[in-house]
């Protein structure tokens, strides 16, 4: 009965993705304004608050960056072009997303790396003639580990 | 005489942690039993004075003795009794003072409970207890004097930092933090012993698992509530900012996660030992690193003390735990090494290994992200900026891969498995989980975030439900047990995997509610008059009256408040205000939240004119925030399962149960019967 | 491998993060450098709290001070007697702008006749100026030199010393 299951399985996992990928692209319309606004918000830090987005913060600074972010956009300059208008004024401390490529790629070479690493090691070992009792097959193996393993705590 | 009293009691605890350390020291040299119960003794009563030392001062905040200096920093005559007992742990030098009061509880706990136990590792676990002990009592000594005198004594106090006295849950996120931290020095002190005496065995694995287990409650706890707490009181609608000093608490939570772990494969196969150690130095560290950096002032944050002048004194100590504990692994390095063969690719074993990584990647990123900005200051004097976008983008990958693994791992075989194990376990549970998935699309959900957590989540929870359906299943069947107690029995006599589901549960309840809240979340703010509405979602929030006037608790404090109710999908009254504390520049925002199984409504008052009555509101529809609380609940009330106590079980019956059971499982016979 | 080159790991690791702890101690994280030292101040014309107009182009010629205060501010309530004291001494070879950020002409006024009011110009300023200089928050000083280009900035509030110091970027005082 078990063994029925797969195809079934494969079907809704299929289906499921689809419905992932498609709501997830979702329909290209252009974003708003406001919601162009929000997302510069969201990624620009407040200057006199505490490690908050200038979305997030309700101080001085941050309403008048957000006043200034609307201004921008609505005087027709592009998202990124009101971006670079704050780097200029305040540095790249302002970004909370930074933009310099080391600041991404050293994390994930590292985890790459790592990944790497211990899945070479993994092939590498097995493929040395190992200690398993050649008569007792994985299932069983298995089996076995598991029954025992409910009796230790 | 209270701060006398106080500060006497700290400088003869450090004379006694120092006595303690040459004690355990003479203990593990020459054996001497008599010097170890002496150093014991010494530790114990070092957490007296501890004790004795943050009651004076818990009693001068209380009796508003403006003569310390910490007290008029920190007090004032009209602060409620409940703020002027926390205050013990809302600013630096008692926050250490605190420290050094659990610390050595942790100390004496674990010193007492172990004394005629462990006889070789005991001695060299005290030493490294009394030098950590003694490193706070002497910081308090020298710099971070808590009792320091204040001439001419001011009339009047500071009163609290305003942030901290808005919400009494300030009482109860620090010590739980704090618990977390300072028990984390004892799988580290377990750790020093075994490798100064080369005794790295199952013994040792099993107490520092243990050890580990009952700090991360704590932290688990601690940082829960902290989101709570930011949540609640900062009034900016989220719960997490990637904040220095959250992420300071989050990495030692990340090593000792991974610790507990990889331990289990060290003790199931023997293994593993040098990257369990370094786990184990790792959290220590990072503890102590998270200590520095919310009070050396180096990074800007909602948690940071004043900058003072203890952090060269942090900065050694984080050097001599890290150099120490490296030093001693690169000595015992050799008698260490591994040499077993690799595990299979589809083992339970690889399933941890793999989980390691992706802890330590997490860790990675997150320690990276805090000390980079440090790193480009420090060499270039230029200041960076990272913040949550950039912490999200690179950890939200590697969650979703760990929470593959949570689905996957408990249900691979030890040694390996094959293609028909898979089929068996998985496949029903992804038709489950699928289905699961299409139903939350249907209800809403909506981009890979959202569904792909679901997806995984699910996944998750199905395996472990198959997991204990079939032990139930298995010990009803032969042991003709009744569901209930079949599974009850099942649970309690393997703790300690039973509790972990709990726990895995409970972090697949938290992954769909932080995916769904951190990407569903709707705002919109609006200046209303006297009776005007604005719309959120399914509601129309209306503006009843605005008022201005002193709270009753503390009359120096002044709250605007805009006084509002909510209409649609639900309907209530709602209050959200700005509070003015005299010691305060900017008003704290006191946001209103209604919490409601699926979404919160979370209004904050961003001004308010009492004469015209207006108010300019902004508002929050925070979506499924509650189930995050609920999830970290369901995570500590897991692990506290499986960290209990287990009863010593008799061995001679379970010995000669071992053939039959797995036999009679499998026996038609006994089916049938 | 060699058996002793292990132990190379323990200065590698060491080493850094030392320096890392050590470095950052004493530097406080809030003063961000600012981008507009070197470079022109920006352009403005702003009313002043007397209700006159004053432009960038006024402010040419002379080597000026611009501090951006509000009266909700309290460290610019210790900053004030240091200003006065400028502004009494090089009054001739110096100007002195005031700038009110997020505060209503009002409050700023009563705070004047409060701490003192030193006669320079105040511009009421709706945050955008605040903005264009990178202002993170007031008390906040901008020393500009008599080609209109900012040399030095002062953050959070000014000291008998910072204000010498600044002033010697724009040369005065000497």
């Amino acid at each position: 009965m078990r063994a029925r299951v797969w195809p079934l399985a494969a079907g809704v996992l299929i289906a499921a993705a689809a419905l992932v990928a498609v709501s997830s692209l979702g329909p290209s319309t252009p974003p708003t304004r406001a919601a162009q606004a929000a997302t510069l918000a969201g990624e620009l830090r407040c200057p006199d608050c505490q490690g908050l987005s200038v979305a997030e913060s309700r101080t001085a600074a941050a309403q008048a960056i957000r006043a200034e972010i609307v201004a921008q956009l609505s005087a027709g300059r592009s998202a990124d072009e009101a971006r670079q208008s704050f780097v200029d004024r305040y540095g790249d401390w302002i970004l909370l997303r930074p933009t310099a490529p080391l600041v991404w790629l050293v994390p994930l070479l590292a985890l790459a790396g790592a990944l790497v690493l211990v899945t070479t090691w993994m092939l590498r070992r097995r493929a040395r003639p190992v200690s398993a009792p050649a008569t007792v097959d994985a299932v069983t193996r298995g089996r076995l580990d598991e029954e025992t393993e409910a009796l230790d705590a | 005489m209270l701060p006398t009293i106080g500060h006497a009691a700290i400088v003869v605890a450090l004379a006694l942690t120092a006595y303690a350390a040459i004690a355990f020291g003479l203990a593990a040299r020459r054996g001497d039993r008599s010097a170890a119960t002496s150093g014991r003794r010494a530790m114990l009563g070092a957490f007296g004075l501890a004790a004795v030392a943050s009651v004076a001062l818990m009693a001068s905040l209380l009796g508003h003795d403006f003569s310390i200096a910490y007290v008029a920093r920190n007090n004032a005559t009209t602060t409620p009794p409940f703020y002027s007992v926390i205050s013990l742990w809302a600013a630096l030098e008692g926050s250490i003072l605190f420290w050094a009061l659990l610390l050595t509880g942790w100390s004496a706990l674990v010193l007492h409970r172990y004394r005629d136990r462990h006889v070789e590792l005991m001695p060299w676990v005290g030493v490294t207890l009394a030098l950590a002990s003694g490193f706070f009592f002497a910081v308090m000594t020298w710099p971070g004097n808590p009792f320091e005198r204040l001439v001419p004594v001011p009339v009047q106090g500071n009163g609290p930092n305003a942030l901290l006295q808005n919400n009494p849950f300030m009482g109860l996120h620090p010590p739980l933090l704090y618990l977390g931290y300072t028990g984390l020095a004892v799988p580290f002190a377990f750790g020093v012993a075994a490798l100064v005496t080369g005794r790295i065995g199952p013994e040792w694995l099993a107490i520092v698992r243990r050890w580990t287990v009952i700090p991360w409650i704590f932290l688990t706890a601690g940082i829960v509530a902290g989101a709570w707490w930011s949540y609640e009181v900062l009034g900016w609608g989220g719960y997490w900012a990637w904040d220095p000093v959250e992420n300071a608490a989050l990495m030692p939570w990340l090593t000792a996660t991974a610790f507990i772990h990889s331990s289990m494969v060290a003790e199931r196969r023997g293994g593993l030992r040098i990257f369990t150690m370094v786990l184990v130095i790792a959290t220590y560290v990072l503890t102590l690193l998270g200590t520095f950096l919310t009070r050396s002032g180096v990074v800007q944050s909602v948690h940071a003390f004043t900058a003072s002048a203890i952090g060269p004194w942090f900065a050694v100590a984080i050097l001599a735990a890290l150099g120490g504990g490296i030093g001693l692994l690169l000595w015992r390095l050799p008698a260490l090494a591994d040499r077993r063969p690799a595990p299979e690719l589809a083992s339970r074993e690889s399933a941890f290994l793999f989980n390691n990584v992706l802890f330590l990647a997490v860790t990675l990123v997150v320690c990276f992200g805090t000390l980079l900005p440090l790193i480009v200051e420090g060499a270039t004097g230029g200041r960076l900026g990272l913040g949550a976008p950039y912490f999200n983008a690179l950890n939200a990958p590697i969650f979703a891969a760990l929470l593959f693994l949570m689905a996957i791992g408990p249900a691979l075989p030890w040694g390996g498995a094959s293609w028909r194990t898979l089929r068996d376990r998985f496949g029903l549970q992804s038709l489950l989980a699928g289905a699961g998935t299409l139903v939350g699309f249907g209800a809403g959900m909506r981009g890979l975030a959202q569904l792909g957590t679901l997806f995984l989540a699910l996944l998750v929870i199905g395996v472990l439900g198959d997991e204990v359906v079939r032990g139930t299943r298995s010990r009803g069947r032969t042991r003709g047990e009744a569901v209930p107690t079949a599974a009850w029995r099942l649970a309690t006599r393997n703790r300690r995997r039973y509790g972990g589901y709990v726990v895995h549960a409970g972090i697949c309840v938290m992954a769909i509610a932080i995916s769904v809240s951190a990407t569903g979340a709707s705002q919109a703010s609006a200046a209303l008059g006297p009776g005007a509405s604005m719309a959120i979602g399914g509601y129309a929030i209306t503006l009843d009256r605005v008022v201005e006037e002193p709270m009753r608790e503390d009359p120096r404090v002044t709250e605007l408040r805009a006084e509002l109710h909510y209409s649609g999908t639900r309907s209530g009254a709602v209050s959200t205000a700005l509070r003015s504390y005299p010691n305060s520049t900017t008003a704290i925002a006191t946001p209103g939240v209604r919490t409601f199984p699926n979404e919160d409504l979370y209004l904050t008052l961003l001004q308010a004119d009492p004469g015209t009555g207006t108010a300019t509101i902004q508002a929050f529809l925070n979506p499924l925030v509650a189930w995050i609380w609920l999830g970290g609940f369901i995570v500590v009330l897991g692990a506290a399962f499986a960290a209990w106590p287990e009863r010593r079980r008799v061995l001679a019956p379970a010995s000669t149960a071992v053939p039959a059971e797995p036999l009679a499982a499998s026996s038609p016979s006994v089916e049938g019967a | 491998m060699r058996p002793w080159l292990r132990w190379l790991i323990l200065p590698v690791l060491v080493g850094p993060v030392g320096w890392l702890l050590f470095a950052n101690i004493g530097v406080d994280p809030r003063t961000i450098p600012s981008q507009l030292v070197g470079r022109h101040l920006p352009a403005f014309s702003l009313a002043t709290l007397d209700g006159a107009t004053l432009t960038d182009a006024d402010l040419a010629g002379r080597p000026a001070v611009i501090n951006f205060w509000a009266s909700w501010c309290v460290p610019c309530v210790d900053e004030h007697p240091v200003l006065l004291d400028a502004a009494a001494r090089f009054g001739g070879d110096l100007r002195i702008v005031g700038v009110v950020y997020h505060d209503t002409p009002d409050a700023a006024r009563g705070w004047l006749g409060r701490y003192g009011d030193g006669g320079w110009p105040d511009l009421v300023d709706d945050g955008s100026l605040a903005l264009d200089f990178g202002v993170t928050g007031p008390p906040e000083t901008y020393f500009v030199d008599a080609g209109g280009v900012i040399r030095h900035r002062v953050v959070g509030p000014l000291t008998t010393v910072s204000m010498a110091e600044g002033l010697a970027a724009i040369g005065v005082g000497g």
